[in-house]
């Protein structure tokens, strides 16, 4: 995309001004009491929203800026969020939350979904915790545990401001229980003075990391990507059940694959940065950070390259819920309700690089930062899109992480 | 009770040989035996993750075990083991010339100084100068390029990062301060005379070295073995920081069953078979122990009469008495003794240095260098107007309370020694109102909670480390006073809570807690938390003692079973009450192990980041739980701004103890040498 600025600067310091400018104009207005603005957007057309198509090449979004709802609802106490880590604009969680809506906040963080399961479920309800912020598949378990709590929607008007599709989701149809905080997909990227095939795809992954980056790759650290990895570099459908196709994987990435790895790291960016690395698997938001990491360290950005993985690759989405007794859930959905306002979901978007669902986002990104840096690691094509796969819990997740397992045994030899 | 009165017989106050550790035995039971229990049934069950407690236990088998024994698992199992074997043997031989140096060949201050200086990094945290060894392990950081620009490595840099390298050398700094402070306490205590008489007998310094020094020794090099080696086994820490795939060590291993896969019967059971491999790799050691003294003495005649008969030509070829050289040779160890100690020294602070440097990146990462300094992180956490405030009312208070003491002492006839709380009784004051007319903490650094984790981690702390030298102190007492058949058992539980990975301890506490929590009042802690502290910081508080009180048990048992009883006797024979008899004679016989184990307590409940992630809850959040929180993705400079204030914090309180503790450290010795002879 914007390659004329400096790299270091992904998140414009403009944008920040005009942002709380624009803010300031349009929530005044709106600010007092729990006013509705417009909550009526059009009823539920799903051609509202593209498919978070590339700025301005897409069709869809036609909705004036001054169709979103905008509520806020005040709130007051303190609310405890158990997040993944780095997962906020510092602002939004702090300063911003307390003279916006009245809310301190207090941020913990967790590594994987299993960590904030085992630690809200150890309680049994008394976490003391009011947003939790999980991937999809793990919902309809922690639905099942109990221990997310239904949503009260009158409070979270500003929902209607979501794309529809990225509502609606298998693990949770009607959005009673969750609603998306941001999606991602998963690739990976290289030095390419070091990898000199150009790989595209994750065989060209694979490959890579048995040869050139040998000793020298990093893989994320959770089980399910890993064997996504083989299964879509293969042709098979990352949610398969097939145990012969899995005891491939496993005979594959265990005995084959596992002695390249030199590290799982599910945050690759710094330890790319510090030069660890030749070759790492990572979320586009990480990798897209990674960039300005590299150039902060004093190395050549230009020399990194992203590869989004093919020819399948994964779709995930973490949602925000709310947490089994959560002590002050009316703050919670004040909360996670302004996070939905348009301008400080973009807000957000550019502190850590993920999509976050909203309507017509390229029109706002567009009017709030246009000169948003390596956006398309952050908006994908609608091609790109369809080549995306969203994981299911079934059976084979067990497999997966028991793989995982071996390799690391394996790879620790 | 008033049998005691002039009775000659004293045994009859005693009650149950084992009743000073009854509190102990009952805590105990509650957060360490009962919830272990659970843990150690679920690793006969299997894994259903549908269930809140992801195991079934439908039909028990010992299924998971034989997975463990899978070829994989032992791979990182030997791994594990011998990174912490290499380390200990590492820390012996680091750690062993520096308390050498300190205990025989310095002055009283130059003493003082080096230990000062080997314990002051520990009470950074630990976790922070883990992160910190990235930066001059880094390929990319200014260290590898500085060793490429002068030639000394190839184009590529330091390549040790992500390494098992890494992880034995981050272990075996963050652990030697460990193995130095135990080394020089059983140096120290040697009587100086024995030394003399072994030299006065002919014995030259090697001889003198092993033959009295190194056995003398022992027991400190037992307990240094004990504070490392076990610790080491478990790390996890290091590992996840510093280590890639093949640093790999056993501790994360089972960490990553309980945490990230929800295997818990597997990792239960790797946990246990992890236990009784520490605790047979201890009784090895045990047995070497036994066995070195007894070699030694078979093998002392024989190295005698051969060093004899080499002195013996030595002398016949020199014909006299050769004293005078000796002088001239013994300064050359000494002198490299220094540089070694020196070389140590700085090695301790190399990652400190590095925290607080951080501390001044301008960048978004902590460990990034960007090249210039900056206090951008240091203006976001801090808020300068009400920092200033506090500090004005501060410095107010403690200035108003000196004047006012100054004040009394010229004018008045009050003695100077009723009025020495002024000064430190002004200083809590002083805390004491900041605390109230502001929330302090969070008007100061209100960014990211790092404030709110600071403050956390100084009430778990202090608590924890209350209940640690309470418990600790009195089965301490029990085990080396009234021995007897329940001493085994007891022993036995204090080892198994030293031995027990943390990760273990933490899945077995949090899901206790739940539990505990239903019943009625005694639960109540724990659901509803008592007065000002929530049930987060009492849970926190139970979690952290567990570890701690195990420690301060062997320290004050190893100091008493060192004294004589019969100054308790003594002070029984002339009447003294039990109570009377504990106050004035066993306290401050063990005021000195008390005041270790608790600065022990303190630095060990401080740090503590695997036990306390998982039974923490809202609000309660510590700072190495916030700071292992954020290593999991990018660690923001503001991490180095809030370990530096920690570490400020720490040192301010271990001065106002220092303070306190030569106020009334000076009275307690008095009274026991008032009734020692005198």
């Amino acid at each position: 995309m914007n390659n004329k600025n400096q790299l270091r600067i992904l998140a414009p310091h403009s944008f920040r001004d005009k942002l709380s400018r624009r803010a300031v104009l349009k929530l005044g207005g709106a600010a007092a009491g729990l006013a509705v603005v417009a909550v009526a957007c059009g009823g539920d057309d799903s051609s509202g929203g593209d498919s978070g198509g590339e700025g301005g090449g897409a069709s869809g979004g036609t909705q004036a800026a001054g169709d979103w709802s905008r509520v806020i609802n005040p709130a007051s106490g303190t609310l405890a969020m158990y997040t993944w880590g780095d997962y906020n604009d510092p602002e939004l969680v702090g300063a911003q939350a307390e003279s916006t809506l009245g809310v301190s906040m207090k941020v913990d963080y967790y590594g994987s979904n299993e960590e904030l399961i085992t630690k809200l479920a150890s309680a049994g309800g008394a976490s003391g915790f009011d947003i939790v912020v999980p991937t999809g598949p793990y919902i309809p378990q922690m639905i099942e545990k109990g221990l997310i709590e239904k949503f009260d929607k009158s409070l979270l008007p500003n929902m209607s401001n979501v794309d529809p599709l990225y509502l609606g989701q298998a693990w949770d149809p009607s959005n009673d229980y969750s609603v998306c905080k941001n999606w991602g997909t998963t690739g990976f990227f290289y030095d390419k003075t070091q990898i000199t095939t150009s790989p595209t795809d994750w065989q060209g992954y694979l490959d890579s990391c048995m040869g050139e980056a040998s000793g020298n790759c990093s893989v994320l650290d959770t089980g399910p990507n890993m064997v996504g990895v083989w299964l879509w570099a293969n042709g098979y459908s990352w949610n398969t059940e097939d145990s012969a196709v899995l005891d491939q994987a496993e005979a594959f990435l265990v005995d084959e694959f596992a002695q390249h790895i030199k590290a799982f790291d599910s945050y690759p960016s710094t330890a790319l940065a510090e030069g660890a690395y030749t070759m790492s698997m990572a979320w586009n938001g990480d990798a897209r950070q990674a960039y300005s990491r590299i150039s902060e360290a004093g190395g050549t950005p230009e020399n990194w390259v992203w590869a989004l993985g093919g020819p399948t690759t994964e779709l995930w989405m973490d949602n925000y819920c709310i947490a089994a007794g959560s002590p002050n859930a009316e703050a919670a959905h004040a909360w996670i309700n302004w996070l939905l306002v348009p301008e400080i979901s973009i807000q957000d978007l550019t502190y850590h690089g993920y999509h976050s669902g909203m309507k017509t986002i390229d029109k706002l990104v567009q009017e709030l930062v246009p000169d948003l840096e390596k956006a398309d690691m952050i908006f994908f094509t609608d091609e790109q899109v369809a080549t995306m796969e969203t994981q299911v819990i079934n059976s084979a997740i067990d497999r997966h992480v028991d793989i995982f397992s071996k390799m690391k045994a394996k790879a620790g030899a | 009770m008033t049998l005691a009165v002039g009775a000659p017989k004293r045994r009859g106050w005693r009650g149950p040989r084992f009743g000073l550790a009854i509190p102990s035995m009952i805590w105990y039971a509650l957060f360490f035996v009962a919830p272990i229990a659970f843990i150690v049934i679920y690793s006969f069950g299997t894994k259903d993750v549908n269930q809140r407690v992801p195991v079934d236990l439908s039909s028990l088998s010992t299924r998971n075990y034989g997975e463990v024994f899978d070829e994989t698992f032992f791979r990182t199992f030997r791994a594990t083991m011998r990174i912490a074997i290499t380390a200990t043997l590492l820390c012996i031989l680091i750690g062993l010339p520096v308390a050498y140096f300190a205990a025989f060949k310095v002055s009283e201050k130059w003493r003082a100084i080096i230990l000062a200086l080997v314990v002051v990094p520990s009470f950074t945290s630990f976790l922070i100068r883990t992160v910190a060894w990235r930066i001059p392990l880094a390929p990319n950081g200014q260290f590898s390029k500085f060793l490429v620009e002068i030639g000394l490595l190839g184009d590529r840099g330091i390549q040790l990062l992500q390494t098992p390298t890494a992880v034995q050398l981050a272990i075996v700094y963050n652990y030697l301060g460990f193995m130095i402070l135990p080394l020089f306490v059983a140096l120290d205590r040697i009587d100086v005379r024995m030394r003399e008489a072994s030299k006065d007998l002919g014995a030259g310094r090697v001889a003198t070295f092993l033959g009295v020094t190194l056995p003398l020794a022992g027991p400190g090099i037992v307990a240094g073995v004990l504070l490392t080696f076990i610790p080491m086994c478990g790390d996890y820490v290091t590992a996840t920081v510093l280590g890639g795939a093949d640093g790999n060590m056993i501790g994360a291993m089972v960490a990553s069953q309980f945490i990230s896969a929800q295997n818990w019967p597997l990792g239960s059971a790797m946990a246990v078979l992890m236990i009784g491999a520490v605790l047979s790799a201890l009784v090895v050691g045990a047995l070497i122990v036994w066995v070195l003294p007894r070699l030694a003495r078979v093998l002392t005649p024989v190295l005698e009469s051969w060093r004899r008969n080499a002195q013996n030509r030595l002398e016949a070829g020199r014909g006299s008495h050769a004293a005078p050289s000796n002088k001239k040779v013994r300064d050359v160890p000494r002198s490299l003794m220094s540089v070694w100690c020196a070389i140590v020294l700085v090695f301790l602070f190399i990652p400190i240095g590095l925290v607080v440097l951080h501390s001044f990146n301008g960048g978004a990462s902590f460990t990034i260098w960007t090249g210039s300094p900056s206090t951008k992180w240091w203006g976001e956490l801090f808020d300068g107007a009400s920092t200033w405030m506090m500090l004005l009312r501060f410095v107010a208070i403690v200035v108003a309370g000196l004047l006012i003491r100054r004040v009394l002492l010229a004018r008045t006839a009050i003695a100077r020694r009723s009025l020495n709380w002024v000064g430190p009784g002004s200083f809590v004051l002083a805390v004491v109102v900041n605390g109230l007319v502001t929330d302090w903490y969070r008007n100061i650094f209100d960014f990211a909670g790092v404030g709110d984790a600071i403050r956390n981690s100084f009430i778990a702390a202090l608590g924890a480390t209350v209940i640690a030298v309470v418990l600790g102190g009195l089965s301490g007492i029990a085990l080396a006073r009234r021995p007897g058949a329940w001493t085994k058992g007891f022993m036995l539980v204090v080892f198994l809570i030293l031995v027990t990975p943390e990760v273990m301890d933490a899945i077995a506490l949090a899901g206790w807690f739940k539990n505990v929590a239903d019943v009625p009042l005694l639960g109540t802690p724990f659901s509803s938390g008592i007065g000002p502290f929530s049930s987060g910081i009492n849970k926190l508080w139970v979690g952290q003692s567990l570890y701690a009180s195990a420690v301060v048990t062997l320290i004050v048992r190893a100091r008493l079973a060192g004294l004589d009883e019969s100054l308790e006797e003594a002070a029984a024979d002339l009447g003294a009450t039990p109570a009377r008899a504990f106050r004035q004679i066993t306290l401050p016989l063990i005021s000195s192990a008390l005041v270790a184990g608790g600065l022990l307590s303190f630095t060990l409940c401080l740090d503590n980041a695997v036990i306390s992630s998982l039974i923490s809850e809202a609000g309660s959040t510590t700072f190495p739980v916030a700071l292992l929180g954020a290593t999991k993705s990018t660690i923001k400079p503001f991490w180095g701004v809030g370990a530096v204030i920690l570490f400020a914090l720490t040192m301010l309180a271990l001065w106002f103890v220092a303070v306190v503790l030569r106020r009334s450290g000076s009275s307690s010795s008095e009274i026991a040498a008032t009734l020692a002879g005198n």
